[in-house]
């Protein structure tokens, strides 16, 4: 198991988990967001060759009301 | 209409009948953000990106309502605080709203929410570089715009006040001379707008347009005043076309001299 933080909260999970596979076990949808990690923007055509790592901050980010 | 009314604005390589962009946060509900989206005209509507839930799935709501209002999302970078932040959060924005436009913020001072130049300048050069059209909300500094033009902006949205203030143009001057000094750039002001009048304000300072949120969303009435602005902005702009006149320190009576009647005959 690696520990990762997921938009803002500690989580465990197995190691190797590639992007897709991550958004897919905890249920996030891709079809409206977008992925940085460590705060560095991962693009969708990445997500598969993208290995998570411990200590990994990921945000997933989706559309909002903004000004 | 006749055909010196018509007034297409081309901006960012569109086209639109509105020069008023509008924000699509605090309204009360989401059924009043649509309506009130509808009943200003606007073209151009910003959105932003936070944080999923776990388990969402990709539902949203939101989204549904502005994808089915058929209107060009300006996505922002609110809440960024350093060039990366914002440089990052474009990026996830470009992909999710599928546009290269991103109305760049980049926060300096939290108690006025007032814009970091310097971040501002170095993100917007990556982000041209990286094929976006910036539109950067920014202080109303004239070389802060000078330096935004220098780095490939066309279109630059200088502050009339702090975002959400509804405090109106602090400062029109500043605002009037980057107009004059950019004559060919388009120029918004966003942030700081309370009143159509202030809308009218900007307008008739030779503005292409005003962007907006809360003076609307924070309105009793969000849809009646998203209507007053469609009006404001267009009679601004009218305005503006038609050519104010000079001002002038003595009256000068409106109604003709000639043929005044009899009471004046005894002075």
């Amino acid at each position: 198991m690696i520990t990762i933080s997921i938009n803002g909260e500690m989580k465990d999970i197995e190691e190797g988990l590639n992007i897709k596979e991550l958004l897919s076990k905890l249920d996030y949808g891709t079809t409206w967001g977008a992925v940085a990690i460590n705060a560095t923007f991962v693009s969708l055509k990445e997500y598969e060759t993208t290995i998570i790592k411990d200590r990994d901050t990921i945000d997933i980010l989706s559309p909002v009301q903004g000004g | 209409m006749n055909d010196k009314r018509k007034d297409k604005w081309k901006i960012e390589g569109k086209e639109f009948d509105s020069r008023l962009m509008i924000g699509s946060a605090l309204y009360p509900s989401p059924e009043i953000m649509k309506n009130t989206i509808q009943a200003s005209g606007a073209e151009i509507v910003t959105v932003a990106l936070r944080r999923q839930s776990e388990g969402d799935k990709g539902n949203n709501p939101f989204w549904d309502i502005i994808k089915e209002l058929g209107v060009t999302v300006l996505p922002n970078t609110a809440g960024c605080h350093t060039a990366k932040e914002a440089i990052t959060t474009a990026m996830m924005a470009r992909e999710v709203f599928d546009t290269n436009w991103i109305k760049l913020e980049v926060i300096g001072n939290q108690y006025n929410l007032q814009p970091d130049p310097f971040a501002l300048i170095e993100a917007t050069k990556v982000l041209i570089d990286e094929g976006f059209r910036v539109l950067p909300y920014m202080t109303d500094d004239l070389v802060l715009a000078q330096r935004l033009a220098d780095t490939g902006c066309t279109t630059l949205m200088p502050w009339g006040s702090p975002i959400g203030s509804g405090r109106g143009l602090m400062n029109p001057y500043t605002l009037k001379v980057i107009r004059k000094q950019f004559p060919d750039l388009q120029l918004i002001v966003d942030a700081g707008i309370g009143k159509p009048s202030d809308a009218i304000e900007a307008m008739e300072l030779g503005f292409d347009g005003v962007l907006l949120n809360s003076a609307v969303a924070l309105a009793q009435d969000p849809m009646m005043m998203g209507e007053a602005f469609k009006h404001a902005v267009y009679a601004g702009r009218l305005s503006y076309r038609a050519g104010v006149m000079q001002t002038r320190d003595m009256a000068s009576p409106s109604t003709p001299t000639v043929g005044t009647p009899f009471w004046h005959q005894f002075k």
